[in-house]
C-alpha cells in the first residue's frame, strides 16, 4: 500500500475535528471508498507548522494514482470548506503527489504561492480569510490490513473489548483503524460467488450461519468483531495489534471474551503476515 | 580540520575579487596550489600568497580575517560549504549563490546576492543598495535562498526579486521590493518612500509605517493574516537569531498593488507589536 501522512490545523482543536471528521468520512475501505483514513493523533501548537492546535491524519491507497486522486478531492471538499483551517504535509520525503498544487486553482487567479524553509506553501483567499495549503505532500510505501478477530459470546462483550483495544492502539504512532470506531462489524471475505463482487460477508464467522456453513464459531461464540489496522511499516503494526489483543485478552472469558482470531484469507492478502502467537512473544 | 582561513596581510588599494575562494574552486587543492592562484586585484592580478596567509586546511568552511570593502565577489558561484568573514566586504558578496552558507561579521557593499538561486547569506552589519536585485539587464533578481541583515540596508532592497526571501532587522531605503515579480521581504525597522512600487507579486512585510506608499497601493485594512502566523512560527523554528518572530501576531494592515502593474503583491505592516521593543 502507499499513504501519506496530512497535518490539520484550525482555530481550535474543535475545528480541527471538524475538518478531520469531514476527510475520513467514508474512507474505512479501499475497497470501495478508494482510500482507508483515520486520526493519527491530536497534535500541540508547537507541534504544527503554523503554531495552532491540530490533527495529524494518515491515508492509506493501494497506488500512488489513487492517492492522487483522493487527497485533493478530500482535501479540497472536507478541509477547505471548514471555517479557519490549513493543511500541511505530514510526510516531506519520497514521490509528492499534489496538494495545494491542485487546490490553488479555487483561487481563481489571486491565489498567492510562498516559498518558506524550501517547502512550497498556497494561500488561497476564502470567505473565512486564508486557506493556507502546503504545495505537496509525500507518499511513503506502507502496510495494510494487519487484522485480528475477538469472538465473544455477545455483541456487547465484543464491543467493549474492541473499545477497549482501540483505545489502546491509538497511543501507538504510525498506525490507524480505519473502519467507524475502529471496529469492523461485517468482515469480508476476499471474493463472492457473484462474479461482480470482489468481497462478501465472512460466512465462517457469522453466528447466524453455525450449522449451515463449515463455519469456524464455536457453540457458545455468539458475535465476532475485527479490528483492522493500517501502518507505515510492519514494526507498529506488530506493536498496535500486540496491545490490542492485550486489551482484549485482559476482559478474558468471564467478561464473554471467547477466542482470538485472525483473518488470514489463505495468505493471499498480501505479502506481509502476522501471526498472533509470535506478535504476543 | 580547521577551518581553511585566509588572513589579510595588506591593505588593499584597489579591489580584489576573491570569487576563486569558495569551497566548489578550491576542494582538492593542496595548499602550494592555493597560494599561488591569481586574483584579480585592480586591473592585474596578483599571488594570492602575496595578499593573504593561508592556515587551516578544510576547504569545505573558509574564513577570511581583515577583511576590508575592497574584497569582491565573496561566495560568487558557491554551491556548498561555508564562507566566514571577519571584516567588511564590497560590492557582489553572494552572486549567483546556489548553496551554502556566507556568513559577514562586518558590512557589506552593493548588489548582495545578486542572481542568488539557493543558501543564505548572514550579514551581521549594514548593507548597501540593490540587496538580491537583479543587475541592469537581468530578468529577475535573487531567485531563491535567504538574506539576513541584522543592520539597515540601502535602497531598493530586492528589486525584481523572483523569490526566496530578505530580512532586514534595520532600516531599508527607498523603492524597498520595487518591481518585484514574488518572494518575501521584511523590514523591522522604518523603511523608507515607496516600498513595492512597479511589483507584480509577492510579500513585503514591515513593522513600522513607511514614509510613503505610491497611490497605486489600495489598503484592504486590517486583517488577520493566516500567512503570517505560518510565516513566523516557522521562521522562529529556524533559530535562536530568529526568535524575535515569536512576538509577532497575524495582524496586518494590508495593501496590495501595484495597481500600476497588475495588483497582485501585498505590503503587510504589523499591527499589534509595542514598536518600541523590536527597535
Amino acid at each position: 500500500m502507499k499513504a501519506t501522512r496530512i497535518i490539520i490545523t484550525a482555530m481550535n482543536l474543535k475545528w480541527a475535528h471538524r475538518a478531520a471528521n469531514a476527510l475520513i468520512g467514508f474512507a474505512s475501505s479501499v475497497i470501495a471508498c478508494g482510500c482507508e483514513a483515520d486520526i493519527e493523533r491530536e497534535l500541540s501548537p508547537s507541534e504544527t507548522p503554523d503554531g495552532r492546535p491540530g490533527i495529524s491524519l494518515l491515508i492509506f491507497a493501494m497506488s500512488i494514482k489513487e492517492l492522487k486522486k483522493q487527497i485533493p478531492m478530500r482535501v479540497g471538499q472536507s478541509v477547505m470548506t471548514t471555517a479557519t483551517t490549513a493543511c500541511y504535509a505530514g510526510i516531506h520525503d519520497g514521490q509528492q503527489i499534489a496538494m495545494g498544487k491542485r487546490l490553488r486553482y479555487f483561487g481563481d487567479g489571486y491565489q498567492i504561492s510562498k516559498k518558506i524553509n524550501g517547502r512550497r506553501y498556497w494561500r488561497i483567499p476564502v470567505m473565512h480569510g486564508e486557506f493556507i495549503c502546503e504545495d505537496t505532500t509525500g507518499v511513503t510505501e506502507a502496510v495494510g490490513g494487519g487484522n485480528f478477530l475477538v469472538l465473544a459470546k455477545t455483541a456487547r462483550h465484543a464491543l467493549l473489548a474492541c473499545e477497549k483495544a482501540v483505545e489502546e492502539i491509538k497511543k501507538i504512532s504510525g498506525v490507524i483503524t480505519a473502519f467507524p470506531g475502529g471496529i469492523v462489524g461485517s468482515g469480508s471475505k476476499v471474493g463472492s460467488k457473484y462474479d461482480f463482487l470482489s468481497a462478501s460477508t465472512n460466512e465462517a464467522y457469522c453466528p447466524t450461519l453455525k450449522g449451515q456453513v463449515d463455519s469456524e464459531l464455536s457453540d457458545e461464540i455468539g458475535s465476532v468483531l475485527e479490528i483492522v489496522i493500517d501502518g507505515l511499516d510492519e514494526e507498529s503494526i506488530n506493536e498496535a495489534m500486540r496491545v490490542g489483543i492485550k486489551a482484549v485478552c485482559s476482559y478474558g472469558p468471564k467478561k464473554g471474551i471467547c477466542r482470538i482470531s485472525a483473518g488470514n484469507y489463505g495468505g493471499d492478502l498480501g505479502p506481509h503476515h502476522f501471526y498472533l502467537r509470535k506478535i504476543l512473544k | 580540520m580547521n577551518p581553511l582561513t585566509f588572513t589579510l596581510k595588506i591593505q588593499p588599494k584597489f579591489t580584489l575579487g576573491v570569487a576563486q575562494l569558495t569551497p566548489d574552486n578550491l576542494a582538492g587543492l593542496s595548499k602550494t596550489e592555493i597560494k599561488s592562484l591569481k586574483l584579480p586585484y585592480g586591473k592585474n592580478e596578483m599571488a594570492l600568497d602575496t595578499l593573504f596567509s593561508v592556515t587551516g586546511s578544510d576547504s569545505n568552511n573558509i574564513q577570511i580575517n581583515r577583511s576590508c570593502d575592497k574584497l569582491v565577489s565573496v561566495g560568487r558561484n558557491m554551491s556548498h560549504g561555508t564562507i566566514n568573514v571577519n571584516g567588511d566586504v564590497g560590492k557582489v558578496l553572494g552572486s549567483y549563490l546556489q548553496g551554502g552558507f556566507i556568513t559577514i561579521n562586518g558590512n557589506a557593499g552593493s548588489w548582495v546576492g545578486n542572481n542568488m538561486s539557493g543558501g543564505r547569506i548572514d550579514i551581521n552589519g549594514n548593507a548597501g543598495d540593490h540587496i538580491g536585485a537583479g543587475k541592469p539587464g537581468d530578468t529577475f533578481g535573487m531567485t531563491d535562498g535567504m538574506i539576513k541583515i541584522s543592520g539597515s540596508a540601502g535602497d531598493r532592497v530586492g528589486d525584481r526579486m523572483r523569490s526566496g526571501m530578505i530580512i532586514i532587522y534595520g532600516k531599508a531605503g527607498d523603492f524597498c521590493g520595487s518591481r518585484m515579480h514574488a518572494g518575501t521581504i521584511i523590514v523591522l525597522d522604518k523603511a523608507g518612500k515607496n516600498p513595492g512600487a512597479g511589483m507584480r507579486r509577492g510579500t513585503i512585510i514591515l513593522v513600522k509605517k513607511p514614509a510613503h506608499i505610491t497611490a497605486t497601493f489600495k489598503s484592504n485594512g486590517n486583517l488577520k493574516i493566516q500567512f503570517l502566523r505560518l510565516l513566523f512560527t516557522q521562521l522562529s523554528n529556524m533559530g535562536k537569531e530568529f526568535s524575535i518572530f515569536k512576538k509577532f501576531g497575524p495582524e496586518a494592515h494590508r495593501f496590495s498593488g501595484d495597481l500600476a502593474r497588475n495588483g497582485k503583491g501585498e505590503i503587510l505592516i504589523l499591527q499589534t507589536l509595542d514598536l518600541n521593543k523590536v527597535a
